[in-house]
């Protein structure tokens, strides 16, 4: 037993965290998505390829890797297609004929590929549509889960793709996407993959909860100490310090889930990274409404960062479900 | 990163597995199961303190130096966990967790050979004299008068929530020795032979009936100066010493894990608001697990506790008042039951309905309260917390 990160898991979190506190800070942080050009930076330094599998090129980075990256980026609150598009697209296509084009692009930050669910195969075709698709407006490619459970890569080129822009309540973009007899191609992707690819995917969202969680209490606990009333600093007072102190006992049981879950072993992943959505999908949203609660008035502006705060994890909480859809699944 | 046991604690594992499933007897499971408050009563935990003892294993948590066994921190959780999954009976801890390491920490050479083997095999059983009817959260404002006479404290005063007192000959206590500095330092720490003349012991009955606590009096009983611990003012360092031991010293997750586990087999499948409840209190429980062990974790490989170890008492408390009410509602009318003579685990108990576990559910609930309250309320939590945690 031993939670000590090696060195180079330690390098990876310094290089991240450096990069992301060059970008962001509470005036900035949870403005809209991360440009085009940030992100294409972090594929130059290897971040993507860190977190690829090996038959696709990649490092072959697993949960612990997942979950410091995430929780770096979620702590900067950096707004990413990093769930989905690499963690969740990219091992899905991995060492896939089908999606060589891509794979390096996408790993290198240079091309995005977004996760589509909906639509029926037919003679080779796709038709149907896709609700919310996130990325969907910049993706040159789509991993489609079709209503049957096939899955699918469609070229966002295809003269059948069309694509409406929705806007998501963290301020990043989605698709609404049709597919009119799209060609499509068959993507053969091995049962442990996929489920892999669906449990990193679930961890970096918890991680990246936990990382805004730890953020919000820092801006909470900063914002009570300067905030003055009845002459006094408001973290003077008990009530305050009690809800405070409740906050971080939130903040390390989700650290302490979100740990296990990267920590067992393989099989249990999928299990402890359900327990995580399940307790953390919850606790995450209660602690950012009490940190808007505590900031008072300027809490539930767009201009303190705790209410763009309060966007991100309202969204990143109820992605797949959030907690409810993961109890459920407990419950099963 | 990794949460693999090594090797050998693999095997130490299955030696503690193996150790409990030769010595824990069905009748001790059984009166370990039946336990409504917060320690095994005596016919039991004396029975388990000997078995334990015979095997090394009764000071599982002090040191090499101290007599104990010389376990690392995860070694002590492994031991724990299995002692919970095991059922067995969870032993008074005011000798052995409380004023034992005092002992061993702050004792006179004499005062260690004289009271730690006696502690060991039971012939001195302890009990603790720090809460007074005007002093609860603010302990220091204790008012029990020690006045020296000659080689004697002449001690007066009023302890109150003295645990398993009625059981106990040896009390431990704060008493204020010099009423004219800060309180926190006019405060002394003395051993009391509860044999003395002038020491009474007074029951209070719990809400579920039990007799769990006590009012201890104290008229002019003549101690010893020997029997101080430590310096005459060094009371108050000595019990902070002893309340962070009692807060830090073992896990409380596993046992809460075991009798969740053991609740949910007695109650069958539940649905709805029910199963829900005990999901919840499954994955808060899973996680003050992994709390305290990342805790443990790190002082094995050699850190300080981290401020997250303030957090466990409180969420402990309030994880298990949630299985303890879950046990009530889950079990219906049968949760409602109190028994009828004591103790419980009788081989001519009246006719009692259900499992053990439906038996026991009311008085452990109603017990249970006491948990947000004694060793620092939670309120008293959240403030350390938010001190010790976030600079508040």
């Amino acid at each position: 037993m031993n939670l000590a990160l090696s060195d180079e898991q330690a390098m990876v979190r310094d290089m991240v965290r450096r990069f992301l506190a060059d970008r962001y800070d509470a005036t900035t942080m949870a403005k809209g998505p991360m440009s085009p050009d940030d992100w294409r930076a972090l594929g130059e330094l290897g971040l993507f390829a860190l977190l690829t599998p090996e038959q696709a090129g990649g490092l072959g980075g697993g949960a612990v890797e997942v979950m410091i990256v995430s929780e770096e980026l979620g702590r900067a609150l950096a707004i990413t297609p990093m769930a989905e598009a690499i963690l969740l697209c990219g091992r899905v296509i991995a060492g896939n004929p089908a999606a060589e084009r891509w794979s390096d692009r996408l790993m290198q930050g240079d091309a995005l590929l977004a996760f589509a669910s909906g639509g029926a195969f037919v003679d080779e075709r796709l038709c149907g549509s896709a609700g919310i698709v996130r990325d969907g407006m910049d993706a040159e490619a789509f991993v489609v889960e079709t209503e049957a459970g096939t899955l699918l890569l469609v070229d966002g080129q295809d003269s059948g793709v069309r694509r409406t822009p929705v806007r998501l309540v963290d301020g990043s973009m989605a698709a609404n996407v049709r597919f009119d007899a799209a060609q499509a191609q068959p993507l053969t992707v091995p049962a442990s993959l996929w489920a892999e690819a669906h449990a990193l995917t679930g961890l970096s969202i918890v991680a990246e909860l936990v990382g805004a969680m730890a953020t919000l209490l820092d801006l909470t606990v900063d914002y009570v100490r300067q905030r003055h009333q009845f002459g006094k600093p408001i973290a003077s007072f008990q009530v305050v310090q009690h809800r405070c102190a409740r906050m971080y006992t939130w903040l390390e049981q989700s650290r302490s889930l979100l740990l296990k879950a990267a920590l067992v072993e393989e099989e249990k992943r999928v299990q402890a990274v359900t327990a995580a959505r399940a307790y953390i999908g919850d606790v995450a949203l209660k602690l950012a409404e009490e940190a808007v609660q505590l900031h008072g008035g300027m809490g539930v502006t767009d201009e303190l960062a705790v209410g763009r705060v309060l966007r991100r994890v309202l969204l990143l909480s109820r992605l797949h479900g959030g907690g409810i859809a993961a109890r459920a699944a407990l419950a099963a | 990163m990794d949460l693999a046991l090594s090797p050998e604690q693999h095997a130490f594992r299955e030696e503690v597995r193996a150790f409990l499933a030769a010595s824990l007897s069905p009748e001790l499971r059984r009166g370990a199961a039946l336990t409504s408050g917060v320690f095994a009563e005596p016919d039991i935990a004396r029975e388990w303190q000997a078995i334990l003892e015979a095997r090394g294993w009764l000071v599982y948590h002090w040191p090499g130096h101290a007599g104990g066994p010389g376990w690392t921190p995860i070694q002590r959780w492994i031991f724990e966990k299995e002692c919970a999954e095991a059922g067995a009976p969870v032993l008074p801890g005011m000798g052995l967790k409380l004023v034992g390491p005092v002992l061993y920490t702050y004792g006179t050479p004499a005062q260690k050979d004289h009271y730690l083997p006696r502690l060991r095999t039971a012939e001195h059983v302890w009990a603790q004299g720090f809460s007074e009817p005007g002093s609860g959260s603010d302990l220091a404002s204790l008012r029990t008068r020690a006045v020296r006479d000659g080689d004697h404290y002449v001690v007066s005063g009023h302890k109150i929530w003295t645990t398993q007192a009625q059981y106990a000959n040896r009390l431990f206590a704060l008493v204020r020795t010099d009423a004219d500095v800060k309180p926190q330092q006019g405060i002394s720490f003395l051993l009391i032979d509860m044999a003395l003349p002038g020491v009474t012991v007074k029951p209070i009955l719990s809400a579920s009936g039990d007799h769990e606590l006590n009012e201890v009096f104290l008229d002019e009983v003549r101690v010893p100066v020997s029997d101080r611990v430590g310096d005459e003012g060094q009371g108050w360092s000595i019990a902070k010493f002893l309340l962070e031991n009692e807060r830090g010293g073992s896990s409380f997750a596993p046992a809460i894990l075991a009798d969740l586990a053991r609740l949910r087999t007695s109650t069958g499948p539940l649905t709805g608001e029910l199963a829900d409840r005990a999901l919840r209190l499954q994955l808060e429980a899973e996680a003050l697990e992994m709390t305290e062990l990342r805790t443990l974790i790190e002082i094995e490989h050699g850190a300080a506790p981290d401020p997250r170890s303030l957090t466990t008492k409180l969420l402990a408390s309030e994880i298990r008042q949630g299985v303890e009410a879950l046990a009530v509602d889950a079990f219906g009318l049968a949760g409602l039951q109190l028994p009828v003579e004591r103790p419980f685990y009788g081989d001519d108990m009246p006719s009692p309905v259900g499992s053990a576990q439906a038996q026991v559910a009311a008085a452990r609930y109603l017990n249970a309260r006491a948990w947000s309250i004694f060793g620092g309320t939670s309120e008293i939590q959240l403030t350390l917390i938010a001190k010790a945690a976030l600079g508040l």
